[in-house]
């Protein structure tokens, strides 16, 4: 095949990623191409490297080797107004996150009127819009606190949207809470999915991935082991690792 | 020599006219501190030899007495050039103490903060600057209410240090009386009665704070 007409660039591009702690080598080699609209799940036993590398596509973490390109932006530790790109990568972390000190509309129009310097009106109106997308229109003066743990997990993602990202990054978004409250967070996250937002989750919710993902990540030990499509990854596992994975989850 | 009442509740309104400079040292003292040790502490943050440099600042700063401190920048800079009126280097150098002490108890407050909060505001796309006052400062400022009105009670005890270079404040309108009446024992209780009453009242003003500030968003 040609080459692909650079009408869009990939959302994200990894190429050749290395990342260490110290000594130890949290990544190796990590290539992986998400393009716009598709849904990646990444999932591996934990101490894997997934968390890490997600986290390095907004560069919570710097890597030390390779390249990170993002929305068509190359990503380093070196990149000028970092914080600038970071606006248009979302991020949903595992314990949510979020501003314990204001209400859950003004943790949604924080960013929007400091970074993007919306007057309050327009920011409310969008942080409203957002908090009933994910079902939540009705605790906007509440605090953090006074909210269940599915309930603030759906503010953070709304918290996220606000801004209008091109791409969801989600770290383990339901591992924090408890099973009923899952449900509602996975229902968010998949019509999030239908909407044709690019989105890249680590999770263990295998059913989510079997349903949304379009292609699965099976990370062991800091590598990409395994890539499929979720038909593909699930009935016929091709690596080892991810099927006696796959064997202790089912 | 017996302690005479009268004598006592006497001096009282001429050791009272030193309460205004008093106060408002103290108040200038706690401000001034309170930015100066939050800037310490957030360069401190920012990077490893910054970081050093204010760790030894900061270090420096409260292992030296604040007499020492109160004469250099009163009767040592003036030698350089830089003269600096006595109300104002009293300012100054009580900052310049509290904010080494301020400083400590803001690291405190802010490793208490869960690192999850940076986070989302740097994932968020949020500034530097931001980060620290729209996220950081707020949850801080609950954090370290108490211990910061600690601080600022202290301040207030401080100010008779000021005493030695010539600040108007209360304890040495009290000496003066004391030097001029032979009587020290009532102008001593008077003051030190007055001083006990104005610490009494930022504590409870403080706790008042922090109270609300608990209050104010249930975690």
């Amino acid at each position: 095949m040609t080459k692909e007409i650079q009408a869009g660039a990939p959302a994200v591009r990894i190429a050749g990623l290395q990342k260490w702690y110290g000594s130890f080598q949290v990544l190796h080699d990590i290539d992986l191409t998400v393009q716009p609209n598709e849904r990646i799940v990444i999932c591996g036993p934990s101490g894997s490297g997934k968390s890490t590398l997600i986290r390095c596509v907004n560069q919570l973490e710097a890597h030390d080797q390779g390249t990170i390109e993002v929305n068509g932006q190359v990503l380093g530790k070196s990149t000028p107004r970092m914080h600038e790109l970071r606006r248009d990568i979302g991020m949903v972390f595992q314990h949510f996150n979020l501003f314990p000190h204001l209400t859950v509309l003004e943790n949604c129009t924080l960013a929007l009127r400091k970074a993007r310097r919306l007057p309050r009106a327009e920011a409310d109106d969008i942080a409203r819009h957002y908090l009933g997308r994910v079902r939540i229109p009705e605790q906007q003066d509440k605090y953090p606190g006074q909210l269940s743990g599915g309930q603030q997990q759906r503010v953070a993602i709304a918290r996220a949207l606000c801004m209008n990202p091109k791409v969801m990054l989600f770290d383990e978004p339901t591992s924090a809470l408890d099973p009923e409250m899952i449900k509602e967070v996975l229902e968010v996250m998949t019509d999030l999915a239908r909407d044709g937002m690019t989105m890249l989750c680590v999770t263990h919710e295998m059913n989510f991935a079997r349903t949304v993902a379009d292609r699965v990540v099976f990370m062991d030990a800091g590598r990409i082991v395994e890539q499929a499509d979720p038909e593909t990854f699930f009935s016929a596992p091709a690596h080892p690792r991810a099927r006696q994975f796959l064997s202790q989850l089912l | 020599m017996k302690f005479d009442l009268d004598f006592a509740l006497s001096v009282v309104p001429f050791i009272l006219t030193g309460l205004a400079t008093t106060l408002w040292i103290t108040v200038a003292a706690s401000v001034g501190a309170s930015v100066l040790g939050f800037t310490f502490e957030m360069l401190r943050r920012s990077n490893r030899w910054l970081g050093y440099l204010m760790r030894f600042l900061i270090d420096a700063i409260r292992s030296t007495p604040v007499l020492v401190q109160l004469y250099f920048i009163y009767f040592v800079l003036p030698v350089y050039g830089v003269t600096i009126p006595a109300a104002m280097a009293g300012v100054l150098g009580l900052s310049i103490y509290y904010s080494g002490y301020l400083a400590e108890v803001f690291k405190g407050g802010i490793d208490s903060i869960d690192a999850g909060q940076f986070e989302a505001g740097k994932a968020l796309g949020l500034r530097r600057r931001d980060v620290i006052f729209s996220v950081i400062l707020p949850q801080m400022l609950r954090n370290v209410a108490a211990p910061m009105g600690n601080y600022f009670v202290s301040a207030l005890k401080a100010t008779p240090y000021l005493a030695v270079i010539a600040v108007p404040e209360m304890l040495g309108l009290a000496m003066e009386v004391g030097s001029n009446s032979f009587r020290y024992a009532e102008p001593m209780v008077a003051v030190g009665v007055i001083f006990l009453i104005l610490a009494v009242g930022i504590t409870q003003l403080v706790r008042r704070l922090e109270k609300k500030l608990l209050a104010a968003h249930t975690r």
